[in-house]
């Protein structure tokens, strides 16, 4: 206990000494945290807060074009565009914005389409009413096809273009409907001899809506993923990786200074000193993990982001990031293990982390990457990591929730010891 | 005090054995030397002795013990100075002494009053927080004898204590050395001045391609090859080659 004791009090000496090294690993990683957070913010919010601009020619100037237009910006995604440069839209104009990606959507309304979808529900009420037996025929024609016309640049994602197709199609359906209600209702009123309809067709036909739900147990708030709980956690565990930078190299440095040396030579076991500086990492690990949540929860807002939230489970959240913080550790003594000189820990280090990260979904959430790679993900101790953290900020999980997470990151960081000391064993040879 | 029978080895990567055969015995408490060029293997022995390597085959035995099956009480009882500065050089001498005092579980009060004394006896006392980085050199070879001295150990091992380091400094350690044999403690030592071997060992051993060449008291030695210095001794059985 006393050797731990003391190495734990020489590491922290050893890590002020350098003060530069201990603001560097503090704040580089807290600004990587910040930057990410910013920039990432838009694409989270792509199809949610952010307005896509469309061109938008009105050829029709009728009750169709005017009810799409309403249902396009109600959804609050798009901004409708319908003059270029203070000219009024053409065809040509469309187009041409289209091809040269100056815009990424334009639609075309045509001339007669709202008569179209008149003639059309004109044909159904008609249909209907007789019957019904309602008197009297409204006015009608054969059906001539008229289309929508809508151009997308090549760039544009293909979520993108299914929620512009269907908040459209959508839209035709509703404007179609509400039509033929409308004209059978005013049927429906000739036949009452009242002349007073007690009956809304609309009405009823709302009954039954949509509407979100969270199948968790709704013990907190209800969240779903954003910028900062996906990237304050993902970098925060990133930036806390990274400490295998400081503990690699110190490592080497003290098999190339000799200090390794004379600590071997102290009778006992070598290992209640690597206690003594797995503690001294674990804690300092995991206090730079806490610094960068507390910053997602209080600088984040001030740059115009949410503010993290965090689970209400602080002790599952303790456990979980020790556990990350011994993961980490461990990689840090195998790389020092490995290595012989800081010029092949120190790429090596570096590299494998943003590798080990980037299938482990730190960069992208593990959902939207192909199968393959998801399953390849679960190589990653920081997969292990960021779900379990996942699970406590987004899942209101708890200790037993992370159960499974810790196990494996205990057996990564187990596996990493254990090649460490044999590396370290066969040096004896 | 120190017997060595047979010892083989090579380095894992080594072309060439390192140690090939070497048998040595220094029976009684003495200050002993053990002398050969470059390369010759004496650090290599020094670290099988103390643990850091394991010898391919042979016996050694420290202290009457065998560094096979008691290395952990062979390790308390000997102190042992690298070769290189072993010591964390953005500390100061004081804190190097406080962690490495702390690992072989010195009380506070006692180790404490230890450092105070031979920080005195070696003139680093006045250093304060400097950071042994910017140590001259005589003073980080003082402060590695002090780090091995700590836990007083009967035996003393130094590996080239008293190299690149100026006259003074070397006057004072050479005068530890006899102080510290004076109070009863064994000391072995390894060096290229044969000079100062001559001096200062009761006893040297002469090792070359890891193997002895000659063993016994300097006087005898350059009495029985009628020379006037151990260094002619040297380069009568070590030959005049160069060897790395
Ligand atoms: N870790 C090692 N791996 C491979 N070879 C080694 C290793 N350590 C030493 N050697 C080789 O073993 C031989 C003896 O080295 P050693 O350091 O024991 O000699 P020495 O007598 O102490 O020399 P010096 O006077 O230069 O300190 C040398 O040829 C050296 O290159
Ligand atoms: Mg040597």
């Amino acid at each position: 206990m006393k050797k731990i004791i003391a190495t734990f009090w020489n590491e922290c000496r050893l890590f002020i000494r350098d003060i530069t090294g201990m603001v560097l690993l503090f704040l580089m990683p807290l600004g990587l945290t910040i930057i990410m957070a910013l920039i990432q913010d838009a694409p989270f919010r792509e199809y949610q807060h952010i307005r896509f601009e469309i061109l938008w020619l009105d050829a029709d100037k009728g009750q169709l074009a005017e009810n799409l237009r309403e249902g396009l910006e109600e959804t609050g995604q798009f901004r409708l565009i319908d003059s270029l440069d203070g000219r009024p839209l053409d065809t040509v104009a469309v187009k041409a914005a289209i091809q040269g990606g100056r815009y990424k959507i334009g639609i075309i309304v045509p001339r007669s389409i709202s008569a179209e979808v008149v003639n059309s529900a004109n044909q159904v009420a008609n249909e209907l009413g007789k019957s019904l037996g309602a008197a009297g025929k409204l006015p009608e024609r054969p059906t001539r096809q008229a289309t929508v016309e809508i151009y997308f640049d090549p760039v544009t994602k293909q979520a993108m273009k299914s929620a512009l197709l269907n908040a459209l199609d959508k839209q035709l359906t509703k404007v179609q409907a509400e039509m033929i209600l409308g004209r059978l209702s005013r049927k429906m009123e000739d036949l009452d001899s009242t002349g007073v309809s007690q009956f809304n067709l609309e009405e009823k036909l709302q009954a039954v809506r949509l509407r979100e739900f969270a199948a968790g147990s709704r013990k907190g708030p209800q969240l779903s993923s954003n910028s900062v709980q996906h990237n304050v956690p993902a970098w925060a565990i990133f930036g806390l990786f990274f400490i295998i930078v400081p503990i690699s190299g110190n490592m080497i440095r003290e098999r190339e200074e000799g200090s390794l040396m004379r600590i071997r030579m102290v009778p006992g076991s070598y290992l209640s000193i690597l206690a003594g500086k797995l503690l001294f990492y674990v804690l300092l690990g995991t206090a730079q993990f806490y610094m960068m949540l507390v910053a997602g929860l209080l600088i984040l807002p001030h740059l115009g982001l949410p503010a993290l939230v965090m689970g209400q489970a602080p002790a599952a959240l303790l456990v979980t990031a020790l556990a990350i913080a011994i993961t980490a550790t461990a990689y840090g003594l195998l790389v020092g293990a490995v290595f012989q000189t800081p010029n092949q820990a120190l790429p090596f280090g570096a590299i494998s982390i943003v590798i080990l990260s980037a299938i482990g979904g730190i960069w992208v959430p593990v959902e939207i990457l192909p199968p393959g790679l998801q399953q390849l993900a679960k190589a990653s101790p920081m997969y292990w990591a960021l779900d379990a953290i996942n699970d406590l900020f987004l899942r209101h999980g708890n200790l037993k929730t992370v159960a499974t997470h810790m196990g494996i990151l205990s057996i990564f960081s187990a596996c990493f010891l254990f090649i460490a000391g044999w590396i370290e064993n066969y040096r004896k040879k | 005090m120190l017997r060595i029978s047979n010892l083989h080895k090579t380095y894992l990567k080594a072309v060439e054995p390192t140690l090939r055969g070497l048998s040595l015995e220094f029976p009684r408490p003495t200050i002993a030397g053990l002398l050969g060029p470059n390369g010759a293997g004496k650090t290599t022995t020094i670290s099988i002795l103390c643990g850091l390597v394991r010898p391919d085959s042979g016996t050694v035995e420290v202290l009457g013990a065998d560094i096979r099956t008691d290395l952990e009480r062979i390790k308390k009882r000997i102190g042992v100075v690298p070769q290189s500065i072993a010591l964390y050089p953005p500390l100061s001498v004081r804190e190097n002494l406080e962690y490495i005092g702390a690992l072989y579980k010195i009380p506070g009060t006692i180790l404490q009053q230890r450092i105070r004394h031979f920080l005195q006896l070696f003139g680093l006392d006045h250093t304060g927080s400097k950071a042994i980085r910017y140590f001259s050199g005589g003073m980080k070879r003082r402060a590695n004898i002090i780090a091995s001295l700590l836990h007083e150990p009967e035996l003393l091992v130094l590996d080239e204590p008293t190299a690149g380091v100026d006259v003074q400094s070397r006057n004072l350690i050479l005068q530890f050395l006899e102080d510290y044999h004076g109070q009863g403690h064994s000391i072995i030592y390894t060096s290229h001045l044969l000079e100062e071997a001559q001096q200062l060992c009761r006893e040297v051993a002469i090792m070359d391609h890891g193997q002895l060449v000659v063993q016994g008291d300097p006087r005898l030695l350059m009495k029985d090859h009628g020379f006037s210095s151990l260094e002619q001794v040297f380069l009568h059985l070590t030959g005049i080659s160069l060897r790395d």
